[in-house]
């Protein structure tokens, strides 16, 4: 019984994060954070770089989850997934000429980069999709907010409409129009 | 290319359906038929789920570096190369740390700590009468929690969040039983959902929490914040404990 209960749970945990539940999410965020810090400090990183090495991993995980390209049992198998795709990652950092012209790596570092790398996940469409990103950072404020509520925060148009105090339809109508501003912007920053 | 032309409002909804999978059998059928006979279409939707993708990525990005700014400050570690072959200067080092460490523990975590516990006692919970069958699950929770066995309690309460992510009592408890746990990050999201709504009857109690959670994790500032809010009695003497 309690097994079951346990299973149940964590399927939930990993349910939400999926759901971009804020609560999980941060949960997941925060109590994961160290142990990629300790990772980074120890082979010749810094704070900073430990800061965007996670967030880039922690993005990584949930893509993976939601495409299901990585579809874990329980809570430690996402950690330890987590882990696995920073250290990748980290590797991949610390090998490039890049950080080596401006860095010194340590004897320890050298030997962890002889550890054996598992396959890095291939990102696909990555350039569309950085310039996406690009132009929605940028997007105007009531588009974007709009945007976010609904495609991320999963609001519904009756929920959005009645927090802008406006008609159902017109904040459908108000969706699509910037969801074809943010397009064209997209289109036209096409290098 | 065809992928400059306009798309309908239609479509767009289309493709969120598909994305989403609540189209019906019947039209995601022609839906996928459609992907696989027209590679304009298939360039198009492939387009609006990279625009999708990319929305969601670019919001939990932003979301990401809010989180961050709770992330308790560690003392940033100096490395020089040299270290690694003087053996003595790495002692040096490593006692500067613990001195530092040690200092910094010292001057600002143990007015705050003493404090903290000076006023922390667990929320007593809720009386447990099993009359109403449609909480069970929450006052058998509460039960657990009662008992100090705040784990269990914070695992059955975080099933039911699952239906109902705003409930304010709910957020509370969670919140609370985090706490006594002794896990304030893990507190004080549960809190802040808590206050949402001024009509929440605890909602003193819960100011008061959220105060004390961020005095334990030393935001003095978010934690006088909290302490205002709240009419408790504790919750002013605390504040001018801190104003002192």
């Amino acid at each position: 019984m309690s097994e079951a209960y346990k299973i149940d749970h964590q399927l939930q945990l990993i349910n939400a994060i999926k759901a971009n539940d804020q609560i999980a999410l941060k949960k997941f965020y925060m109590s994961n954070y160290f142990k990629i810090e300790a990772l980074v400090l120890k082979n010749s990183g810094s704070i900073e770089h430990a800061k965007d090495l996670y967030q880039e991993s922690f993005i990584t995980v949930w893509k993976n989850l939601k495409t299901k390209k990585f579809e874990p049992k329980n809570e430690t198998a996402l950690q330890g997934y987590l882990y696995q795709i920073a250290k990748n990652k980290w590797m991949d950092v610390l090998r490039s000429n890049n950080f080596k012209k401006t860095n010194t790596l340590t004897n320890e570092t050298l030997a962890f980069l002889k550890e054996e790398v598992n396959d890095e996940p291939i990102e696909e469409n990555q350039d569309k999709l950085k310039r996406t990103m690009n132009a929605f950072k940028n997007l105007g404020q009531p588009c974007k907010q709009l945007l976010t509520n609904f495609y991320y925060e999963k609001k519904s148009l009756r929920v959005i409409a009645s927090e802008l105090q406006l008609e159902e339809a017109s904040v459908r109508n108000k969706k699509y129009r910037c969801m074809e501003k943010l397009r064209n912007i997209v289109l036209s920053s096409k290098s | 290319m065809k992928t400059n032309s306009n798309i309908s409002q239609e479509q767009l909804e289309a493709i969120e359906r598909y994305v989403n999978s609540t189209m019906s059998t019947e039209e995601l059928k022609a839906f996928e038929t459609q992907l696989e006979n027209d590679s304009d279409f298939k360039i198009q939707v492939n387009d609006i789920i990279t625009l999708l993708t990319g929305i969601e990525t670019q919001s939990l990005r932003e979301q990401l570096d809010e989180f961050h700014k709770e992330i308790p400050k560690q003392v940033p570690q100096k490395k020089s190369p040299k270290i690694q072959y003087l053996q003595f200067r790495k002692l040096v080092a490593a006692a500067v740390i613990v001195i530092a460490l040690g200092s910094f523990w010292f001057f600002n975590q143990n007015p705050t700590d003493r404090l903290y516990s000076k006023y922390f006692t667990p929320d007593p919970g809720l009386p447990t009468t099993m009359s109403n069958t449609s909480n069970f699950e929450f006052y058998d929770a509460m039960v657990n929690y009662k008992r100090g066995e705040y784990e269990i309690a914070i695992k059955k309460w975080e099933i039911l969040k699952i239906k109902a992510p705003n409930n304010d009592t709910l957020n509370y408890f969670l919140g609370v039983a985090h706490l006594a746990n002794k896990n304030e990050i893990n507190a004080i999201p549960f809190l802040e959902k808590s206050i949402q709504s001024n009509e929440f009857p605890l909602i003193n109690d819960a100011y008061f929490y959220l105060g004390l959670a961020h005095l334990k994790e030393n935001h003095i500032g978010f934690a006088k914040d909290n302490f205002k809010n709240s009419t408790l009695e504790s919750s002013k003497a605390l504040l001018s404990e801190l104003e002192d």
